[in-house]
């Protein structure tokens, strides 16, 4: 029956393979942090055990493992010990399980190194920081990016041989060095812009031209610490495609046939579109995962520093957590870009649905 | 690009907006009326419940919201009255009585029954911070004024108890770590706290954030609190105010923390003006004075050294049982590498033994014992004591070290020196080290491990040698307690079990070689009054430290730095103008500065 609809054919085709991945991603996201020789409470201890004796730690150390599920508790609450008197560790099995009938309720336990703060707090708190730098950079970047890479494949000449070099030296550049390039130009130097947070201290978020005016003020740097190097990056992959696509056969019959410039663009752009879709789905997927580099650089607490300073301290189930919160986006991103090119791509539908 | 821009600032003020003020103007916080501090908050908040250990700013700096009982001030080893007006040491219990003016922010008096309260807490729970100074105390009484017990039964008379003795516990008789913790437990209201215990338990009401205008006693309430900032705001009527402070109300409106991220972001923000204060390490201060910002002092060392970064060395392992070979390595560090390389030049020059030979604790170092005892950088003297105790090196023909052997022709096997990774001075104080060790032919390497694993194996002695700081806060306790966390076996245990002081399971009482005089004179120190008596003990036990070298301290170090700028506020404490100890406020008796500082008028 599916034959003859290749699209749905190949739509759920793919949602197969993502629903495999997305569960073998899990399993190694709850596994993997948790596999080390790294125990949470230690930090914890470190913290707290100044001029503690032995009985005390050993006692706040206890409340600590049991609070956070990482010993064995019996009927009573009570945390199960060996011969020795240590408590027993939680093993794993249980843990992953309880783990998965939680996340499939929404809740994604609770944060060790943070308590008694929730992982779905501590994510709602960082998201907004990291789509604010993030989505506008990509769709902007993205768009402006594959305009000019276009358009410096179509023109050549001058504005080819000046954009290039340009668009190479942004797309090679490391973002850690253009970030700290900016701030230390700019913000230390100059001292035109401010150097680190999102918006002036004194402020609060809130609709009024003072926040808004700061908070555009704040985000200049950190958006064109990114934003430069996704222009560049997508234009050099936009030039070499459309001047691959201006060499193909069809272009060469198109012209042939006298079929109009302005046609032919068209189809050029639309099949060297393909590709960079599919980088753009990939990049709104891995989004998500927080621009690390300028959220370090301009003190941005988004996602990439709730998820460095979970792995630093051990805290599982936040890194599991926000890995959950990527694998889901990011296959989301790829399905849906799947889905998108079976319904530009011909060749797709013709490959899935037999045809010669 | 204006589009852009307003696009921007749309997604951008969707951030955050959970947390509102409580009916701010649309302004916010005028600069002229807020200070800015930072150093002590790093991620995002999440508890400021007062008997949480692992509370955060301004909770965990003492005395904005919750006050102790006395404060110490680091510059003159003197205790100072805050909750209590007065105390006083007897034979058999500190005594302290609780000023008559203290009150709660809901305007109940702060009575004998809350200090009690806070402290009894600990009794039954040793996990809480009240939790620790019970090894040392037996009981606390609560007297009224002509010296009669009272119940422990709150009631709301006018003429509640004020006067309180902590008895201290016979078998460990130690009025210094009683006197530490007078100025470090947190005093909580017992009309919150004990209805709260009683109807949710205890574990419940320690996983309470009390986050919205909880009762406090403090000047500054807790306002708002995001992952960018905390912000407090100025309490009217303040009891302080008329007991310290002629009746006049600290100076700035708001006392506000905001979060960075490192230590560079910091910096750069006192560089710009956005911040006021901070505890952090800011390299070379000296460039940033003409930008305003300055430190305690103006020429080096710039701060008042309290701690001390050392190397534990665990005396199970090998070669380091001999202390020989432990005091061919402290001959062999360059410490003045340490000081100017990994420190900044902020510590003034090491000297050997664990007494500090300036500030408070200058009455008890010996410079003649040093010299006759202590290990200073001197490389010859450590391929010397190599020799003398059987060792024998080689080299290969470019003077790099190849193995180290012990008398008995046995391969001394590679010592390995452990560091968080990523924390860079220290990284470079144990390159530094190793260098020297592997010079004077001490098979030595460093080993950078995850700050995950580090902790443990820290506590559980798996390690040859470790970067640590033992004992760091100033407290009334220093010398001693330093001596304690690297020397005391009070807790001794075996390696793989985790113990929080003397890491390096040095003199193990179950071993041939114990030497009992450690332990006596730990315990004896803090009952001593006699000041002649107290210095030939700390004499005593700096020497056999020396000899023994079960540590080796690597350079001074403030326990929190101290950097202004005074581009907004002026007229904070500095080393030329000492009114206060180089805290920022917030931070214990830093505090008082909120008083005296004033703004600078801007144009």
């Amino acid at each position: 029956m599916l034959k003859n609809h290749p699209v749905i054919k190949h739509i759920l085709g793919r949602a197969g393979w993502y629903l495999l991945t997305f569960l073998v991603a899990v399993t190694i996201n709850f596994f993997l942090p948790r596999m080390g020789k790294a125990n949470p409470v230690d930090s914890i201890m470190a913290k707290v055990s100044a001029g503690m004796d032995t009985k005390s730690a050993n006692a706040v150390e206890e409340k600590y493992l049991k609070e956070f599920g990482l010993v064995e508790i019996d009927a009573q609450g009570k945390i199960k010990r060996g011969h020795d008197g240590k408590p027993i560790k939680a093993s794993l099995a249980p843990q992953f399980i309880n783990y998965v009938s939680m996340s499939l309720r929404g809740d994604l336990g609770g944060s060790i190194a943070q308590h008694p703060k929730r992982v779905g707090e501590l994510i709602k708190a960082a998201l907004p920081w990291t789509v604010a730098l993030q989505l506008p950079t990509i769709v902007f970047g993205w768009l402006i990016g594959n305009i000019l890479g276009a358009l410096a494949a179509y023109k050549r000449g001058v504005f080819d041989r000046v954009f290039y070099p340009g668009a190479l030296l942004m797309s090679a550049i490391p973002a850690f060095c253009f970030g700290m390039l900016l701030v230390y130009v700019f913000a230390i130097k100059k001292e035109w812009f401010p150097a680190v947070g999102g918006y002036d201290n004194g402020l609060t978020p809130e609709l009024t031209f003072n926040f808004l005016s700061s908070a555009a003020y704040y985000y200049l740097l950190p958006f064109l610490s990114v934003f430069l190097l996704v222009v560049g990056g997508q234009a050099i992959g936009m030039r070499s495609m459309c001047i691959y696509a201006l060499g193909t056969d069809y272009v060469k019959y198109a012209k042939l046939l006298g079929v109009k410039e302005n046609k032919i663009l068209f189809y050029m752009f639309r099949n060297a579109m393909l590709p960079q879709l599919t980088g753009l789905a990939v990049s709104l997927g891995t989004m998500v995962g927080g621009a690390l580099i300028a959220e370090i650089i301009f003190s941005y607490p988004g996602l990439g520093m709730t998820i460095l300073g979970a792995i630093q301290s051990s805290d599982y189930p936040v890194i599991t957590g926000c890995c959950l919160l990527i694998t889901t986006t990011v296959l989301v991103a790829n399905f849906s870009a799947d889905v998108l090119i079976g319904l530009l791509d011909p060749r797709i539908r013709a490959a899935q649905g037999g045809s010669k | 690009m204006s589009a852009l821009a307003l696009l921007t600032a749309l997604l951008a003020s969707g951030v955050g907006a959970c947390k509102r003020p409580n009916g701010d103007d649309d302004a916010g916080l005028p600069r002229s009326e807020t200070l800015y501090v930072a150093g002590r908050q790093w991620g995002e908040p999440t508890t400021f419940n007062p008997i949480q250990s692992s509370v955060q700013w301004p909770v965990n700096t003492i005395n904005l919201m919750y006050e102790t009982l006395l404060l110490y001030n680091p510059l003159t080893g003197q205790m100072q009255p805050l909750l209590a007006e007065s105390f006083a040491q007897h034979e058999d219990n500190v005594e302290v009585t609780v000023n008559p003016n203290a009150r709660w922010s809901d305007g109940k008096p702060l009575t004998g029954w809350d200090v009690k309260f806070s402290f009894d807490l600990g009794d039954k729970n040793r996990g809480l911070p009240m939790g620790p100074v019970w090894q040392y105390i037996s009981a606390v009484r609560l007297l009224d004024a002509a010296g009669n017990e009272v119940a422990d039964t709150p009631t709301d008379t006018p003429d509640y108890p004020r006067r309180l003795q902590f008895m201290l516990a016979k078998d460990a008789v130690n009025p210094l770590v009683v006197l530490d913790s007078l100025q470090d437990v947190r005093i909580i209201p017992r009309h919150v706290f004990e209805p709260m215990i009683q109807k949710i338990g205890l574990e419940a009401t320690t996983n309470e954030k009390f986050d919205k205008a909880p009762v406090i006693s403090g000047p500054y309430q807790l306002k708002q609190y995001s992952s960018e900032k905390i912000v407090t705001e100025r309490r009217p009527d303040y009891w302080g105010n008329k007991v310290f402070h002629d009746g006049k109300q600290a100076v700035p409106r708001y006392v506000v923390h905001p979060i960075y991220k490192g230590n560079d972001h910091f910096s750069i923000a006192l560089r710009q003006g956005t911040l006021d204060m901070s505890s952090t390490f800011v390299p070379r201060i000296w460039r940033k004075a003409e930008k305003g910002v300055h430190a305690w002092l103006d020429k080096p060392p710039y701060f008042t050294p309290t701690a001390m970064p050392m190397l534990l060395i665990n005396v199970k392992h090998g070669a380091l049982a001999d202390a020989a070979y432990r005091r061919a390595m402290a001959f062999s560090i360059n410490y003045t590498d340490i000081r100017e390389l990994a420190g900044s030049n902020y510590s003034e020059p090491l000297q050997p033994g664990l007494i500090m030979p300036f500030g408070l604790e200058a009455p008890f170092f010996s410079a003649e014992d040093a010299k006759q005892y202590g290990a200073t950088h001197d490389l010859a003297r450590a391929k010397q004591t190599l020799a003398e105790a059987g060792y024998k090196s080689t080299f290969n023909e470019k003077g790099d070290l190849v193995e180290t052997r012990d008398k008995n022709g046995q391969r001394v096997p590679t010592v390995y020196i452990k560091s968080p990774t990523g924390w860079s001075d220290w990284e470079a104080i144990v390159k530094i080290a190793v260098r020297g060790m592997r010079e004077a032919g001490i098979d030595a390497r460093e080993r950078f491990v995850d700050g995950g694993v580090f902790w443990n194996e820290l506590f559980k002695g798996d390690f040859d040698m470790i970067m640590n700081t033992p004992a760091s806060p100033p407290s009334p306790s220093k010398p001693w307690s330093r001596f304690e966390a690297v020397m005391t076996t009070r807790d001794f245990a075996p390696e793989g079990e985790k113990v929080y002081k003397n890491m390096g399971r040095f003199n193990d009482p179950k071993a041939p070689g114990y030497i009992a005089r450690i332990d006596q004179l730990l315990g004896k120190i803090p009952t001593i009054t006699d000041a002649a008596e107290r210095a030939a003990a700390y004499r005593e036990l700096n020497v056999i430290y020396m000899q023994q070298q079960p540590t080796i301290p690597l350079m001074y170090r403030p326990d929190q730095f101290y950097e202004f700028s005074t581009r907004h506020w002026t007229g904070f404490a500095t080393g030329q103008n000492p009114y206060l100890p180089p805290q920022i406020p917030g931070e214990r008796l830093g505090t008082g500065m909120l008083w005296s500082i004033k703004p600078v008028p801007q144009d």
